[in-house]
């Protein structure tokens, strides 16, 4: 994959999770898909990950995905950005968030995710402080 | 035309400096308008502020090693995951995962971010 190819990739990954499109994920995501998580300090399967995704989205309003940094490598992105929800309250919260991937055929073949977990319960609105 | 060598061995220098407590190839590593941005409070920490920390860490703690280096070049920088263990006055060796990018100005850190879970911070501190 060239550059382009991968910046697109990208684009697509993130605009199909805004949009809530699990269908879509299911074919960027290749078969052998792992997704690592900093917070939780495991991987999980493209299946889990995708088994999880309705559920999640119920927790918001909306969510977009902002602010997009992308920088490509040879065989991956790192894409830098900033995870805005509107929660059900009408609170909204931001996350910045780091995610190294690596691509195959036009497809993701891993993802390592950085956040900070200390942020989640302002994001959510259930304190004051903290992301706003 | 992109040196992914020369951004590689930057890096390599920016984190073997702090591994060996070399205060002046650290200095080296940061170009004189360089910010550092730090996940957890989400500011641009100034150079001299940044140093001022690395050093006091260099001058406290027994030991900083960065394991598992999987770097990565782009244009225009480098990006860089890592675990950090930090061996502690009382003999804890705190850990934390870090992805840290940086963006390379003639061949120093100009710009730098660092995304860390301090939700896990006891890990770290112990």
């Amino acid at each position: 994959m060239d550059e382009y190819e991968i910046r697109e990739l990208c684009e697509k990954f993130f605009d199909a999770y805004e949009n809530r499109r699990v269908d879509l994920l299911d074919g960027i995501y290749s078969d052998d898909c792992v997704i690592w998580h900093n917070v939780f300090g495991r991987e999980t399967t493209r299946d889990e990950n995708l088994a999880a995704l309705p559920d999640s989205y119920k927790g918001q309003r909306r969510r977009t995905y902002n602010d997009r940094t992308i920088n490509t490598f040879h065989d991956g992105f790192v894409i830098q950005y900033s995870l805005d929800g509107v929660q059900h309250t009408g609170h909204r919260g931001s996350l910045w968030i780091c995610i190294v991937a690596t691509c195959r055929d036009g497809k993701i073949t891993r993802i390592d995710e950085y956040m900070d977990s200390s942020k989640f319960a302002a994001w959510a609105g259930r304190t004051s402080g903290g992301a706003s | 035309m992109r040196k992914d060598w020369q951004t590689l061995e930057l890096c390599d220098r920016f984190f073997d400096s702090i591994e060996h407590n070399d205060y002046e190839t650290l200095e080296s590593c940061y170009a004189p308008e360089a910010v550092i941005w730090h996940s957890h409070d989400c500011l641009y920490q100034s150079r001299a502020d940044n140093l001022a920390m690395l050093k006091a860490g260099m001058e406290t703690l027994p030991k900083v090693r960065f394991k598992d280096r999987r770097i990565r070049v782009f244009e225009g920088g480098f990006v860089q995951q890592h675990t950090i263990y930090v061996t502690r006055a009382n003999g804890f060796v705190g850990q934390m995962d870090v992805c840290f990018v940086g963006y390379v100005r003639d061949g120093m850190i100009s710009r730098a971010y660092e995304y860390f879970d301090t939700g896990q911070i006891e890990r770290f501190l112990g």
